[in-house]
């Protein structure tokens, strides 16, 4: 006998020169498309909330880069809340700049054709603003015409609102003005601010004719200047910084309001940011569950492949190349999806978006989305892909086979990317590494506890098995725990789903209660202001005269703060480890001045403020609870107040609590009687008026009589906040709707690829008797189950959330609007059977002999 | 003289079980000469399956050594025991083990593939016609009967002109007829290629048209008999 004697030199092909794993992929992928369309699906919703987002940005960014100077008016703004003094204005005047102003007052006007009055921004211009776009008006003359004077142009919504055409009157202050025209556009303007508080605009020098600027009065004063070029603004800003430091002036540069637009663009694209991240992790979540399902069910075939001579990498890259090429298509058409969404947000965000900004769809964003889509299929699809290398050619012998290694560089790799990915993420989506982590670890948190609770709940149900409930209870029950069960998976991505919209309503429903009038009797609903000592009793007397009751009548005092605990606010600005912010030590404080707590008000600690005329700590005053921190101080300690040049020592006695939207007006700062009741003071007195002709009577009587008293309405404030947050909550739940769409993708993709599971055992059942409504049952409980115990998982976890958000994110009160969160649960457990029940009518419907055939 | 092809030395198989070792095979020793039939029989749990496992590079043992045409198998890693399986070794099984997505000339042709090779469907169209199957090229395995099934299966195992072909139970899920069919094709391949073939049953009818038998009982082998066929 011989023996054979063989050297063994296998070639290892890579995979672009392997031909055959190729054709694999191929000839396997055709019958498989199916189930994989989950997977793709996933991806879809994942990256078209991924682009249209991105699409978002790039569109606000690049409209901000051609804009900047259209967004401002001019090269350099100067605000002031007083007349800008001669220094100043001789500066400009002699560097030989153009420069044109504005003065800028809230005010009641009265519509004559209507004698309807509304509180508005009253805006007096002169010069030639702007110097940089255009005011566009109709009639296209109505700008020129209101120069001339005795004019007056309203904001479009305005006019609209009122009827007003050109030719109508309006009466501002003591003045009748006619109409001009409507503004349609101006630069440094947006929908957003006109839609609280419509413009009306005078020529300034109609503007003491009005009345309307008396002492106490709030008004605003802007200059703006153009310069020659960039060089020329720094250069004006050097020479005008001493100045603008000494009279408390402020400026603003193109520079300057781009940061600042672009700021408050990114709190909201940070927050749609948030939507997109979760909705690509839901994709994730979808990418993984559905590949992880799939590499279970291909192990048989991958042991016959291996049995026949396949290598383990072979095996691993026909599924590899089926996975990237549908990540591909999935991810191209999840940029697709986006970059038509893009084409819609416009028309939802139509009335919040300056028309200066223009939508494109943006190819980097689209880029992004593809590469970003592929990155996740292939990262989130290697975990379970990796398992096919190991499996043991064995189990097409024996079914049981274990794995013999399971160990790999690349399964640790992926293990450590996926852990890093939700981080890297979130920070690359909101542009912010804090904010990523912050995302991050709520989401992971949110996640560990979903899997912790579907984890837990397995086994109590385990523990406490109701053995006495009746056959239909207990096998869908025991469905939840048996071998290949989704319930984990589905659980988790359920609950998430619901958590997230949970959650959102939340937010909306405390940031909504921060505002809203609870309609108390005594409540007051209206608040007179800018009131004159010498006008005080003949507005009594008018609200009287309208039978309407008197609330507040309270006095308010303007001053600053000149020392603090001893030091002079010039010391503390100059050193650079206060605590304290510089706009709490320089700022203008509106106080007044009562012996009592009002009703809005509690203490929290020391004692009401009082007035010891003997003492050495005579003056007692009370601080809100916010500011004390801000101000660190506490009772007891000291502070000098300049009470419009008059200087006066006071110490802190208390601190309150103040609820501010109840009852208003609330104060920072509250004096005892007795000591600054001679300083120059305005009055402010609020009631509660009823229906609206009761009101529209009594704007129009004290507009007559006390034209410079404004009156703000605050059921019109309240009708525009619900309004606004009525339309934000449309953009909200538009966006929330990829996440939730993702939700329901993965959750119909668990469902689907557990019912090859599930056809099996219910064709077993239906073999040994069980008749189809029973299996039916079986099938609606189980889900029903699973619905129930997701919804309620979601649920407890946004109220931890919401919280959360509400606590240190948007700083409002917790407001929870339980038959909402009744019905959102109601709503995931109705789509859960429903999409478990339209999955698995194919079970039921099958003859068994068909199934058993097949095995 | 005939070479050695197959050559197993005190193979020794334990799985863990209950916290204890469960020894399934027990050093069991033979060797099988090229073009040689061997059957292996015996009741069920005997470890005939373990056996065929394991000589086929499936599976490794707890100790001794397998050796096909002079390799030794526990020396190589799972990747080169497969390139061994498929230059050298076919298989057939009782659940015939077709790719359930690919269709029947598809299956055929895929040992060759894996190896590179090109313009193999002549090869596998005259294959499965030599099964009886060449009207059947384009069906799945679902659209196939059990015994069409094993047929293309059998079509698979020769077209690499395996030295030795592995089949454990080939008739165990066939009804009378397809099974008479099925032995026929796999004696008759055999027989024309001169394969060497080590066979797992429990069909002693089947197991006698080999040219030796080896009886197993709990993992040793406990009778052998060499049958003289025509």
């Amino acid at each position: 006998m011989i023996e054979y004697i063989l050297k063994i030199k296998r070639k290892i092909r890579p995979v672009w020169r392997d031909r055959w794993v190729w054709i694999m992929a191929w000839r396997d992928a055709r019958k498989n498309f199916s189930r994989l369309f989950l997977l793709v699906a996933s991806l879809i919703t994942g990256i078209a909330a991924v682009v249209s987002i991105g699409s978002l940005n790039y569109s606000l960014q690049d409209t901000l880069d051609q804009n900047a100077k259209e967004l401002l008016g001019a090269d350099l703004v100067i605000n002031s809340n007083k007349k800008f003094e001669k220094e100043i204005i001789s500066t400009l005047d002699t560097a030989n700049l153009t420069r044109a102003g504005d003065a800028e007052m809230a005010s009641m006007v009265m519509f004559m054709n209507t004698r309807q009055s509304r509180l508005v921004k009253l805006t007096a211009l002169y010069g030639d603003f702007p110097f940089y776009g255009t005011l566009e008006t109709q009639p296209f003359n109505a700008y020129k015409l209101m120069k001339g004077g005795r004019y007056a142009m309203l904001d479009e919504s305005l006019a609209r609102q009122y009827e007003i055409s050109s030719e109508d009157s309006i009466k501002v202050g003591n003045s009748i003005f006619r109409v001009a025209g409507v503004v349609t556009k101006i630069p440094g303007g947006g929908a957003l601010t006109s839609t609280i508080a419509p413009s009306v605009y005078i020529a300034m020098q109609d503007l003491d004719s009005t009345g309307l600027v008396q002492f106490g009065s709030r008004v605003s004063y802007r200059l703006f200047v153009k310069t020659n070029s960039n060089d020329e603004t720094e250069k004006t800003i050097n020479t005008i910084k001493p100045i603008v430091k000494k009279a408390g002036y402020s400026y603003e540069t193109v520079e300057r309001r781009k940061e600042g637009l672009g700021r408050s663009f990114r709190s909201v694209y940070q927050f749609f940011s948030m939507l997109a991240f979760i909705a690509l992790i839901l994709g994730c979540i979808g990418v993984a569950s559905s590949v992880h399902i799939y590499a279970r069910e291909k192990r048989d075939e991958v042991a016959v492949l291996r049995c026949i001579g396949s290598s383990g990498w072979q095996a691993f890259n026909i599924y590899f190349i089926q996975i990237f090429f549908l990540g591909l298509l999935g991810s191209v058409l999840g940029a697709g999806v986006g970059a038509l969404i893009q084409k819609i947000i416009p028309i939802v965000f139509s009335n919040f978006i300056p028309a200066e900004f223009a939508f494109a769809i943006s190819w980097g964003a689209i880029a992004e989305g593809v590469v970003l889509g592929v990155f996740v299929s292939v990262l989130f699809a290697i975990l379970p892909l990796v398992a096919i290398r190991f499996v043991p050619p064995l189990t097409v012998l024996r079914s049981e086979s274990t794995p013999t290694k399971t160990f790999s560089k690349m399964r640790w790799t992926a293990i450590v990317l996926i852990v890093l990915f939700p981080f890297v993420a979130a920070a690359y989506q909101t542009q912010s590494l804090i904010t990523g982590l912050i995302f991050a670890v709520g989401i992971g948190a949110a996640l560990g506890l979903l899997a912790l609770v579907a984890m837990g709940l397995l086994k109590l149900i385990r523990k406490f098995f109701p053995k006495k409930a009746s056959f239909v209870f207990r096998h869908a029950l025991s469905n939840l725990y048996r071998p290949n069960n989704q319930t984990r998976i589905l659980m988790v991505t359920i609950g998430l789903g619901g958590f997230i919209i949970a959650t959102l309503n939340i937010v909306q429903n405390s940031l909504l209660g921060q505002v809203e009038f609870t309609g108390n009797k005594n409540q007051s609903n209206t608040i007179l202001f800018d009131i004159q000592p010498s006008q005080k009793e003949g507005v009594i007397k008018l609200i009287k005269d309208h039978h309407l009751p008197l609330n507040q009548v309270v006095p308010i005092v303007t001053c600053r703060i000149q020392e603090l605990k001893g030091k002079s606010v010039q010391t503390l600005m100059l050193d650079t480890t206060r605590k304290i912010p510089e706009w709490a030590l320089t700022r203008e404080y509106r106080v007044t001045y009562r012996d009592s707590l009002h009703r809005s008000e509690e203490m929290l600690k020391g004692e009401v403020q009082y007035y010891k005329p003997n003492q050495k700590d005579s003056i007692g005053v009370t601080i809100s609870e916010g500011m004390q921190e801000s101000l660190n101080v506490t009772v007891g300690d000291s502070l000098v107040f300049d009470i419009q040049g008059v200087p006066l020592k006071a110490f802190i006695s208390g601190i309150r609590k103040v609820e501010w939207p109840k009852d208003p007006p609330n104060f920072i700062f509250v004096f005892p009687n007795g000591v600054i009741d001679n300083a120059p003071q305005i009055w402010v007195a609020t009631t509660k008026v009823g229906e609206a002709s009761e009101s529209n009577r009594f704007q129009q009587e004290l507009v007559m009589g006390f034209p410079n008293v404004s009156l703000v309405d605050l059921r019109l404030i309240l009708s525009t906040v619900e309004n606004l947050f009525g339309k934000i909550s449309v953009v909200i739940r538009f966006l929330a709707l990829f996440s939730i769409v993702t939700g329901l993708v993965v959750l119909a993709g668990a469902v689907v690829n557990s019912k090859f599971v599930r056809i099996r055992e219910n064709v077993l059942l239906r073999t040994i008797g069980a008749r189809s409504r029973q299996i039916m049952q079986i099938t609606l409980i189980e889900y029903a189950y699973l619905g129930l115990f997701s919804a309620l998982t979601g649920i407890i976890l946004s109220l931890a959330g919401g919280w959360a958000l509400c606590r240190f994110f948007f700083e409002v009160r917790l407001g929870v609007a339980w038959l909402d969160l009744s019905l959102v649960g109601i709503t995931v457990m109705l789509l859960t059977v429903f999409i478990g029940w339209f999955n698995s009518r194919e079970v039921i419907s099958t003859p068994p002999l068909q199934v058993l055939r097949k095995e | 003289m005939a070479e050695i092809l197959l050559s197993v030395e005190h193979l020794t198989k334990a799985y863990p079980s209950g916290g204890r070792e469960l020894v399934v095979l027990d050093h069991v020793s033979f060797t099988v000469e090229q073009g040689s039939r061997l059957a292996l029989i015996g009741p069920s749990g005997s470890g005939k399956t373990t056996l065929l496992g394991l000589c086929a590079g499936l599976d490794v043992p707890t100790s001794g050594t397998v050796s096909l045409m002079g390799v030794k198998l526990n020396a190589m890693d799972e990747d080169d025991r497969a390139y061994l399986r498929n230059q050298y070794t076919g298989f057939v099984f009782q659940n015939f083990q077709l790719l359930s997505t690919l269709t029947a000339i598809e299956n055929v042709m895929v040992p060759l593939e894996i190896r590179g090779e090109r313009n193999v469907e002549p090869k596998a169209k005259e294959l499965l016609a030599r099964v009886g199957l060449g009207d059947r090229l384009d069906h799945y395995p679902s659209q196939l009967s059990g015994g069409e099934q094993q047929r293309v299966a059998i079509a698979r195992a020769f077209i690499t002109a395996p030295k030795i072909l592995f089949a454990d139970e080939p008739t165990g899920n066939l009804d009378e007829e397809n099974a008479k069919q099925v032995i026929d094709l796999l004696f008759g391949i055999n027989g024309e290629e001169k394969t060497t073939l080590v066979l797992v049953t429990h069909n002693i009818e089947l197991a006698n048209k080999t040219d030796r038998i080896l009886q197993m009982k709990g993992g040793k082998i406990v009778d052998e008999r060499i049958l003289v066929t025509a």
